[in-house]
């Protein structure tokens, strides 16, 4: 996650059977980019995918034998982002096209618990294509289609052409309500510029953090349902990254099975540089990132995104990692 | 083994070095000896012969990337099978040739072993199977596996075929009738198999960091863990008393005699610089080890003295493959910027 990343940058793309996801795919491979992408598919969907390099696989998810129940990761991705790195330099990126009902989490954790795999390759964003007309109906029936937009760093919201303007508006709310720091793309036939999908950076998080729509509106209600939502928090001081560590580990420990992802942008205290945190479950991963920029504000933000998330409890946790 | 100590690195007195300019997947040498193959993730094939080291040939193999590589069941040459779908065989003289296709599946793993008179079986994986085949590329058998395969050995015989995968291992019978894999149990995600040389046992790696044993007389299991990273490479010494294995800041050696692994400690050969083993080989005849390093230093360590000779210094990149001659003769390795030697160990 390191700005000057040699790190190859691997894009998630996740959504139902026939929200769009392979026409998304098809018009980022056919689109005049000049760059060349390694494509990750699990079958041969509505649509044939035209690309010099697919690989075809199965979603293979094993759980790790470490003591963590919520820690499942693909197996068949760690082997096969390490056969494509043998042909290093002939590829620009690694697209990996999931299953209609896949649960995005197992990918995301493939990427921060192999080693061999976080070497080579860094998720750019997990990016999500939901169809503007089934979408309310899918959110009903289903817990899959609620986890893809919880994870999503992008959301493609497809198929705006067969709802009604006020439909479009409802449907955006509710991702709003289990999402509100993911971009949201408004397409029809899944068309955009590719450069709003690909080499995002959605893991350096700046982007998602600069723009909660709600930080400074201070509600402290308890939100005690199985829904997802989002919440986020910052503090002034700087941090004392021990303070953190322990809150933080005892937290993902605690509520990982409920926290689907935590990001943060941290101001440690005597540091110059960004700390970069992220986590899916109880998953964590963190690093330095580029300098604060003169003038800046040296504020931390973090976020969460799951369900049972007590906002109280949380806001006191993280404003209790400030140094002394 | 030499005794050399004033020289300080083998390659430099005895080695024959070559850039090849794309990552070195696997090397292997024919049955004969008389050819070592380089296999690359460019999907080429390099080709020399020690004895005539100043002449490499390249033959392209794959459209894509290589990923496995053995000799061939011939005398002198290679089966190999690449991202591209395509086990193919390639002959000493660098003809290229189809054994198989498999479309976009990938070929990731291949065995082979060589039976009498001109006979021998090869194996190869395609995601959850493995396709056993005959010298002339006749299908024998297909074996089917809960998940993708990700390792493939043949025992000392011929007799077995062992494949790694998630959950455990299976082995199965090549001649039998029906067939009925018996699988060894063990929760988690198994990365590469090895069969103990009098068939006592069968080893995987996994992917936490820790290798798990089956003794095959009464299935019980053998825990070997510790490793800092992932052991990706498994080698028994010749007569099956050392496993040797990398994933370490040193190569890791396991007793499998006088009740071992179980309860006992590992050796720990040319360690103590922090730096992780990649790769190790045991020599085919003594008990010597060959072992990579991720800095791509290579070593030759006596596993009764422990003693170490330097074969190559840490200069060219992470080794990534490491193989000895059948003979024992000569070592050769590559490594993932693409630098691959071939080292003379024969008396003078």
């Amino acid at each position: 996650m390191a700005e000057t990343s040699t790190q190859v940058p691997v894009t998630v793309l996740t959504g139902y059977l026939g929200a769009g996801k392979t026409t998304l795919l098809n018009r980022i491979l056919t689109e005049q980019h000049g760059r060349k992408y390694a494509v990750i598919i699990n079958e041969f969907g509505e649509l044939g995918v035209d690309n010099d390099l697919v690989v075809d696989t199965d979603e293979e998810v094993f759980e790790m034998n470490n003591g963590c129940i919520c820690c499942t990761v693909r197996g068949d991705l760690i082997r096969i982002v390490g056969g494509l790195m043998k042909r290093r330099g002939k590829f620009d990126g690694i697209i990996i096209e999931t299953t209609g009902l896949a649960n995005p989490a197992p990918v995301a954790q493939t990427f921060f618990v192999d080693e061999g795999v976080k070497e080579k390759a860094r998720l750019d964003a997990i990016v999500t294509v939901v169809d503007a007309k089934h979408l309310p109906a899918r959110l009903k029936d289903s817990h899959e289609a609620e986890d893809q937009i919880a994870f999503a760093d992008v959301i493609v919201l497809n198929k705006t052409d067969l709802v009604t303007p006020d439909e479009l508006e409802a449907v955006e709310q509710q991702i709003r309500k289990i999402n509100k720091f993911a971009v949201i793309h408004r397409t029809e036939r899944a068309s955009l510029p590719i450069d709003q999908v690909l080499n995002r950076g959605a893991f350096d998080l700046n982007r998602v953090l600069a723009r909660d729509p709600e930080f400074l509106t201070g509600e402290d209600d308890h939100e005690h349902n199985e829904d997802i939502t989002s919440l986020s928090f910052e503090v002034e001081r700087p941090i004392d990254p021990e303070k953190f560590n322990a809150w933080i580990g005892g937290l993902l420990q605690d509520k990982g099975q409920d926290l689907l992802r935590t990001k943060g942008i941290l101001a440690y205290e005597n540091e110059d540089r960004r700390f970069a945190f992220q986590a899916v479950h109880m998953i964590a991963d963190g690093d330095f990132i580029g300098p604060w920029k003169d003038g800046d504000p040296r504020v931390s933000r973090i976020v969460f995104i799951g369900r049972n998330l007590n906002r109280p409890q949380l806001r006191r946790g993280f404003e209790g990692c400030v140094a002394d | 083994m030499s005794q050399t100590t004033t020289a300080p690195f083998l390659l430099e007195s005895r080695g024959t070095p070559r850039e090849l300019g794309a990552f070195v997947v696997a090397v292997r040498f024919s049955r004969d000896g008389r050819s070592a193959a380089f296999a690359l993730g460019d999907g080429t094939l390099h080709l020399v012969n020690p004895a005539d080291p100043d002449v490499w040939h390249a033959v392209a193999v794959h459209d894509g990337a290589t990923l496995s590589l053995a000799a061939d069941v011939t005398p002198d040459g290679f089966v190999s099978g690449g991202d591209d779908g395509a086990l193919r065989r390639v002959s000493a003289a660098g003809e290229a040739s189809d054994m198989a296709r498999f479309g976009m599946k990938w070929v990731e793993q291949v065995a082979t072993h060589a039976l009498d008179k001109g006979r021998g079986l090869i194996a190869a994986s395609v995601g959850k199977v493995v396709h056993l085949f005959d010298q002339a590329g006749g299908t024998l058998k297909t074996w089917t596996h809960p998940s993708s395969v990700t390792g493939l050995a043949f025992d000392a015989k011929g007799k077995r075929v062992g494949a790694s995968h998630y959950n455990g291992a299976s082995l199965w019978f090549v001649g039998a009738k029906t067939d009925n894999a018996r699988v060894l149990e063990w929760k988690g995600s198994h990365t590469a198999l090895a069969i103990h040389p009098e068939g006592d046992a069968v080893v995987t790696a996994m992917q936490e960091n820790a290798l798990h044993g089956w003794r095959l007389s009464d299935g019980q299991h053998m825990r070997m863990s510790g490793y800092p990273t992932k052991s990706e490479s498994l080698s028994f010494s010749r007569n099956g008393r050392w496993l040797a294995s990398s994933g370490a800041d040193a190569m890791v050696l396991w007793p499998f005699f006088g009740g071992g692994p179980m309860g006992k400690a590992p050796i720990e050969l040319a360690g103590g610089d922090g730096i992780i083993c990649t790769q190790v080989a045991c020599h085919p005849k003594d008990d010597l080890v060959a072992g990579g390093f991720s800095d791509g230093l290579v070593v030759v360590a006596d596993i009764a003295s422990s003693r170490v000779l330097p074969v190559a210094p840490p200069e060219h990149g992470k080794v990534t493959a490491l193989a000895w001659s059948p003979d024992g003769a000569r070592l050769a390795f590559g490594t993932e910027t693409g630098f691959a030697a071939v080292v003379d160990f024969s008396r003078r």
